[in-house]
C-alpha cells in the first residue's frame, strides 16, 4: 500500500479511512448515490452534458474533454458498446492511479459504472498495469461487493440497465497504456498501437464502439454530478478545471502525492508541498509532467500547472507526474535514461520510432561517454523532428519532446560533454541497467 | 518504382474505366482524377493505373493486395489544408483533395525516412540478391541516403535464418514492413511468420517447429522489398540486372496464373507472378512457380524421329517424318476409311495449335478426337484441379473426355492414333503395350514419355514458353504466350507441325505456313466461343472470351 496523499482533496479525503475502500465505507461517505441519481433519473444526455459542462479534461495525458468524449460514441449501433478504463499507469514518474484503485476503488466503479451508462456500454474492462497486483485485487473485490449489492449486474438501480465490470492485466509494456495499443492487449494480441481513424468511439475493442478513460478521470465524474458542474468549476482554472494528484518525487524532501487544484504553481508545489530539495542543494530542473514532457529549468517553475499555461513554456500536464532533479544531477544521463526508455518501449511498427529512438539513445551514450561530436547535438534535434508527428501513435511525440526540452534548456551542458570529453557531474547518478548497445535483446514476446 | 510483380498494367484510359461506385473529383500533383470513394489515395492511384506509371508514391509496407498497415511511414504526401503529412497508403481520398507527392517538404519527410532505415541495414548491397530490384536502393538513389550521419555499430542479426524449406531470411536486411507476416495471415491464413520483441529489437521469424511451409511460400521472397527474403531456388542464381523478362502464363493448372519469365543465357532462371487482378492478383503457387524447370528439362524432346526397319527409333528429316505420317494417315483412310483414324489434342497446347488439329480432324472426317486433362488437388486460393493451362480451349474445340477415344483404341477399331503431349501415358498407366494394336502412333511431345515406345513417328514441340499463341483459363480467358527461350533443337510447334502434314495430306485449309496470328483470326471468325480473339489485342492481361463463364469444375 503506497503512503497516503500528503495532500488531499474530494478525490482523497477519505482515503485515510481504511473502511471507505470497502463497499460500506464508500457509502457511508454517500458513495453510488451519484451513480443512482444518474442512473434514476437522468437519461445518458444530461449526465454528458453536466460531464461536458463542468469541463472535466482526461487525466491520462492528452488532457482531452471527457463530456466530448463520450458524446462520439455512436448510439445507434445494433450490439455491446464498451468502456474501457485505463489503469496501465505506465508513465515514469505517475503514481496516482494506483492510490485511487487501492485507496477507493468503488470511486472508480462508480465513475465507471456512470461514464459506463452514459456511453450506453455494458461491459466496463479495467485493463490494470501488471506489476499493480494489489491494485487489481482491490478492484477485483469491489466489484464483487458491488455485484452482490446490484449495483453491477443485470439490473443496476432496479432501472434494467446493465453492467459487468471485467478486471485484465497487463504485461508490462509501456504501450499498452497507449489506448489503441492497450485494446490490442486486451483482445489478446501484442500491444500494438492502430491507425486512426477509425478512432475507438467507432471501433474500438473487439470491434465495438469503446470509450477509454483514464483511472482519474473516471474517478471526478461521481463529485461532478453530486455536486454541480458550478462547484467542480470553481475549482481549478477557466480551462482547467477540478482537482488533480500531483505525484511529485526525485530531489525532493516530501516524496508523494499531492491532490491540488489544476493551476497551482509549479514552484509552490516543489518547495511548498514537498519541501524543496535537500539543504544545501539547489533545484536544478523539474519535469512537469511524466517523462515524456520536455522538462523545464529551475528559473521557469513560475508556472501554472495547468495545460493553457505549461504550452507557452513548451510543455505539458502529462499526467502530474512531477520529477523534480537538483544541481548534482547531469542532464546528459537523464537524456540516457530518456531515450534508453522510449528505445526499450517503443513497439517497432514505425520506421522513425522504431529506429529513431534507438539512434537517440546511441547518441545520447556516447556524448554521456565524452565520445560525442559537435554535431551531434544538432543530429539529436533532426532525429528527434524525424520522429515527432509522424508516426502511428503520439509514442512518437513522447520519445521526442524530451531530447527537445533537454536541448532547449541545456544545451550548454551537452556541449560541455561532447567539448570536455566526458561529464563533470562525478557526484551525478549512475546509469542503471539501460540497454547499452545494439545487442541487446530481449526474449521473444 | 513499384516492383514489377505488383504493377498495375498502366491503363490506356484511366478514368474510363469505371466500375459501379461514386466517385470524387481529386487532384494529384496539379493533375485532375476522378477516384473511387472510399479508396485511400494509394490505392485510388493504383486503381487509376497512374502509380508507378506517372505518379511515383515511395512505399513499403502498402501492397496493392495486402491491408493497409501504415508503418513504414514512407508514403507521406501533402495534402491541401492539412498542416501534417499524410500517410497516402491511410488517408481516404474525398472531393476536392488537392495532393502533392513532390514537394521539398515530402522529399525531407522520405529522406528522413530512409535515412532511418539505413541506420541498422547492413550495406550488402554488392553480394545481395535483390540488388537490382530493391526499393530500399532504388529509394536511396532517389532520395539521397546520408549514410555518414550514423556512425553507430549496426545491429547483429541471423544473416541466414531458414524459415522454412523454401525461403531464407538475413534479418539485418529485413525493414520490417510486415508484408511477409501479413501474407501469411491475410492471403494463405496460415500465420507461421510473426515479428518477435518490440522495438529495434523486433525480428521476423517463425515459431519453433512451426515452418513456412505453406502452398504459397515463396511468395513473400516476391513481396519483400529489399533482399532479406529470398527463394532457396533463385538464391545466388543469376543478378537481376542481367536477366530479360518476359510476359508470361504458368501452365501448371487452368488457373493460367500470369507470371514474368526470367532467362539469361536463353535459359529461364525463375517465373516470378505477374500482376493480374483479373486471375491471379499478384500470387503464383510454389508448385506453379517452380514448373519452369519443365523448360529446361533434360528429358525434353529434341530430334525427330521415325520408327526404322530394325524397329528401333531413328533420327529423321522433318519433311521425310511428315512424309511418313502422311502416308499411315492417307493409307489407313484409303483401306479403311477415316474411322480407322484417331486423334488425342493436349490441354497444353494453345488454342492455335488444337484450331489447326480441329481443321485436320474435320478435313480428314476423323470421329474420334478427344483430350485427356490431367487432374489434381485444389485450393481456396488459386490451384485448380485440371493441371493444364488450355483445358477450356481444348473443350470449346471439341476435345471432350479423351477416355472414349482410348477405348476403341484398346478395342481394335483404330489403326492410326495423333497423340498431342503425354497425358495419355498417364491414361494407360505407362503401359504401352495398350497401343501395340496399332498400325502408327503419331507423337507431338515436348517431354520424353512411355507412348515413344510404341511411337512410330516423334515430332519434339515446343513449351507454352517457347512460342506464339493464345492460352484459355479456367475462366474463359484468352491470355498470350509469347517466347521467352528458343527451343530444343527441332522442336516446332504443334499447330506447325499439323499444318505440314495437313498440307502433305492435301487438305483444304493448309495452304502456306502456321501463322499462330493469323490462325487466331479464323478461329475467331470459326467459332462463336472464341469471337474477337486476336493475339495482339489480347496484351498482356488477356481477354474473357465469350465463352467465358462455361467454367468446368
Ligand atoms: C505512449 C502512451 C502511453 C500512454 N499511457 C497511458 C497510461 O498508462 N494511462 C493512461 O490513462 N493513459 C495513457 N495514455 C493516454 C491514452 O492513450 C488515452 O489518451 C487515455 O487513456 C484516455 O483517457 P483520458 O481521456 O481519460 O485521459 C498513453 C498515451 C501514449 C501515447
Ligand atoms: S509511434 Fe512508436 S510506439 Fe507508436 S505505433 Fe509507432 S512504433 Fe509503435
Ligand atoms: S522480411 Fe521482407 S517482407 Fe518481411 S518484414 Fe522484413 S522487409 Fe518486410
Ligand atoms: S495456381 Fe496454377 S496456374 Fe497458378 S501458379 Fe499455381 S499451378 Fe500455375
Ligand atoms: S506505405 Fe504508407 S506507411 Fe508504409
Amino acid at each position: 500500500m503506497p503512503h497516503l496523499p500528503l495532500r488531499t482533496g474530494y478525490l482523497t479525503e477519505h482515503f485515510a479511512d481504511e473502511a471507505y475502500g470497502g463497499l460500506e465505507g464508500y457509502r457511508a461517505q454517500g458513495g453510488y448515490e451519484a451513480a443512482r441519481h444518474a442512473i434514476t433519473t437522468l437519461g445518458p444526455a444530461e449526465v454528458i452534458a453536466a460531464v461536458d459542462q463542468a469541463g472535466l479534461l482526461g487525466r491520462g495525458g492528452a488532457a482531452f474533454s471527457a463530456g466530448r468524449k463520450w458524446a462520439f460514441v455512436p448510439r445507434d449501433r445494433p450490439g455491446p458498446t464498451y468502456l474501457v478504463c485505463n489503469a496501465d499507469e505506465s508513465e515514469p514518474g505517475s503514481f496516482k492511479d494506483r492510490m485511487l484503485m487501492e485507496r477507493g476503488p468503488h470511486q472508480v466503479l462508480e465513475g465507471a459504472l456512470i461514464a459506463a451508462f452514459a456511453t450506453g456500454a455494458d461491459t466496463t474492462f479495467v485493463y490494470v498495469r501488471g506489476e499493480y497486483a494489489e491494485s487489481a485485487r482491490c478492484l477485483a473485490r469491489a466489484v464483487e461487493e458491488a455485484e452482490a449489492a446490484g449495483l453491477l449486474g443485470d439490473d443496476v438501480f432496479g432501472t434494467g440497465f446493465r453492467h459487468r465490470v471485467v478486471i485484465t492485466r497487463g504485461a508490462g509494456a509501456y504501450i499498452c497504456g497507449e489506448e489503441t495499443g492497450l485494446l490490442e492487449s486486451l483482445e489478446g494480441r501484442k500491444g500494438l498501437p492502430r491507425r486512426k481513424p477509425p478512432f475507438p468511439a467507432e471501433r474500438g475493442a473487439f470491434g465495438r464502439p469503446t470509450t477509454v478513460n483514464n483511472v482519474e478521470t473516471l474517478c471526478h465524474v461521481p463529485h461532478i454530478l453530486a455536486r454541480g458542474v458550478d462547484w467542480f468549476r470553481g475549482i481549478g482554472t477557466e480551462q482547467s478545471p477540478g482537482t488533480t494528484l500531483f505525484g511529485v518525487s526525485g530531489h525532493v524532501v516530501r516524496p508523494g502525492l499531492y491532490e491540488l487544484p489544476l493551476g497551482t504553481r509549479l514552484d509552490e508545489l516543489v518547495f511548498e508541498h514537498a519541501g524543496g530539495v535537500p539543504a544545501g542543494r539547489k533545484v536544478k530542473a523539474v519535469i512537469p509532467g511524466g517523462l515524456s514532457m520536455p522538462v523545464l529549468p529551475a528559473g521557469q517553475l513560475d508556472v501554472a500547472m495547468a495545460n493553457e499555461a505549461l504550452r507557452e513554456r513548451g510543455t505539458a500536464l502529462g499526467t502530474g507526474g512531477i520529477v523534480v532533479m537538483d544541481d548534482t544531477t547531469c542532464m546528459v544521463r537523464v537524456g540516457c535514461v530518456a531515450t534508453g526508455f522510449f528505445r526499450d518501449e517503443s513497439c517497432g511498427q514505425c520506421t522513425q520510432c522504431r529506429e529513431g529512438t534507438g539512434w537517440l539513445h546511441q547518441l545520447m551514450l556516447r556524448i554521456e561517454r565524452g565520445e560525442g561530436e559537435p554535431r551531434d547535438l544538432d543530429l539529436l534535434l533532426e532525429v528527434a523532428g524525424q520522429i515527432e508527428g509522424q508516426t502511428i501513435c503520439a509514442f512518437g511525440e513522447a520519445a521526442a519532446w524530451p531530447v527537445q526540452g533537454l536541448l532547449r534548456h541545456f544545451r550548454g551542458e551537452f556541449e560541455a560533454h561532447v567539448h570536455g570529453g566526458g561529464c563533470s557531474h562525478t557526484a551525478s547518478f549512475a546509469l542503471p541497467g539501460l540497454a547499452t548497445g545494439p545487442d541487446e535483446t530481449e526474449a521473444p514476446a | 518504382m513499384t516492383s514489377a510483380s505488383e504493377m498495375r498494367p498502366q491503363r490506356t484510359d484511366p478514368a474510363g474505366e469505371s466500375p459501379a461506385g461514386r466517385r470524387v473529383r481529386i487532384h494529384v500533383d496539379g493533375v485532375a482524377y476522378e477516384a473511387l470513394e472510399g479508396l485511400t489515395v494509394l490505392q485510388a492511384l493504383d486503381d487509376l493505373g497512374v502509380l508507378g506509371h506517372g505518379v511515383d508514391v515511395p512505399h513499403y509496407c502498402w501492397h496493392p493486395k495486402l491491408e493497409t498497415d501504415g508503418s513504414c511511414r514512407m508514403c507521406q504526401i501533402e495534402v491541401d489544408g492539412e498542416t501534417g503529412l499524410q500517410v497516402a497508403c491511410d488517408t481516404p481520398v474525398r472531393e476536392g483533395m488537392d495532393v502533392t507527392t513532390q514537394s521539398e517538404r515530402v522529399r525531407r519527410a522520405r529522406r528522413g525516412v530512409m535515412e532511418l532505415l539505413l541506420v541498422n541495414h547492413p550495406l550488402d548491397c554488392p553480394i545481395c540478391d535483390q540488388a537490382g530490384e530493391c526499393r530500399l536502393q532504388d529509394y536511396a538513389v532517389a532520395f539521397g541516403s546520408p549514410h555518414a550521419r550514423t556512425r553507430e555499430p549496426r545491429r547483429e542479426l541471423d544473416k541466414r535464418r531458414e524459415l522454412g524449406e523454401t525461403v531464407l531470411l538475413d534479418q539485418e536486411r529485413c525493414i520490417l514492413c510486415r508484408r511477409c507476416v501479413r501474407f501469411c495471415r491475410e492471403i494463405t491464413g496460415t500465420g507461421e511468420l510473426g515479428i518477435l520483441a518490440r522495438g529495434d529489437r523486433s525480428v521476423v521469424d517463425v515459431a519453433p517447429g512451426e515452418p513456412l511451409d505453406n502452398a504459397y511460400s515463396m511468395n513473400v521472397a516476391d513481396l519483400c522489398p529489399v533482399g532479406a527474403l529470398t527463394t532457396r531456388d533463385f538464391r545466388f542464381k543469376a543478378r537481376v540486372w542481367s536477366l530479360t523478362s518476359v510476359p508470361g502464363v504458368c501452365t501448371g493448372c487452368a488457373r493460367g496464373c500470369n507470371v514474368t519469365i526470367d532467362v539469361e543465357k536463353d535459359a529461364v532462371q525463375r517465373y516470378v507472378p505477374r500482376r493480374n487482378d483479373e486471375v491471379n492478383d499478384t500470387w503464383i503457387c510454389d508448385v506453379g512457380r517452380l514448373s519452369y524447370r519443365r523448360i529446361g528439362a533434360t528429358d525434353r524432346l529434341s530430334a525427330v524421329r521415325v520408327r526404322q526397319p530394325d524397329g528401333a527409333l531413328g533420327e529423321a528429316s522433318f519433311d521425310d517424318a511428315i512424309a511418313r505420317a502422311a502416308r499411315a494417315i492417307r493409307e489407313a483412310v484409303r483401306d479403311k476409311g477415316p474411322g480407322v483414324v484417331a486423334m488425342l489434342a493436349s490441354p497444353h497446347a494453345t488454342n492455335e495449335d488444337l484450331f489447326v488439329l480441329r481443321r485436320l480432324v474435320d478435313g480428314l472426317g476423323v470421329a474420334s478426337a478427344g483430350a485427356f486433362v490431367p487432374q489434381g488437388d485444389r485450393d481456396e486460393l488459386l490451384v485448380l484441379p485440371e493441371k493444364a493451362a488450355n483445358a477450356v480451349g481444348a473443350r470449346a474445340l471439341g476435345f471432350g473426355d479423351g477416355a472414349p477415344v482410348l477405348d476403341r483404341v484398346r478395342g481394335g477399331g483404330v489403326d492410326v492414333l495423333l497423340v498431342l503431349g503425354h497425358e495419355l501415358a498417364a491414361a494407360i498407366e505407362g503401359d504401352a503395350n495398350g497401343l501395340a494394336g496399332l498400325d502408327a502412333l503419331i507423337l507431338l511431345d515436348t517431354h520424353a514419355s512411355a507412348l515413344e515406345r510404341a511411337a512410330t513417328v516423334v515430332f519434339p514441340t515446343l513449351h507454352a514458353a517457347e512460342k506464339h499463341g493464345s492460352l484459355t483459363n479456367h475462366a474463359g480467358r484468352a491470355q498470350r504466350v509469347v517466347p521467352a527461350v528458343g527451343p530444343p533443337a527441332h522442336a516446332r510447334a504443334d499447330g506447325e507441325v499439323l499444318f505440314a502434314l495437313g498440307r502433305a495430306l492435301r487438305l483444304p485449309g493448309f495452304a502456306g505456313g502456321f501463322d499462330p496470328d493469323g490462325i487466331a483470326r479464323e478461329l475467331a471468325a470459326a467459332v462463336p466461343g472464341f469471337a474477337g480473339l486476336d493475339l495482339d489485342a489480347l496484351g498482356d492481361a488477356g481477354l474473357a472470351l465469350p465463352l467465358a463463364g462455361r467454367e468446368s469444375a
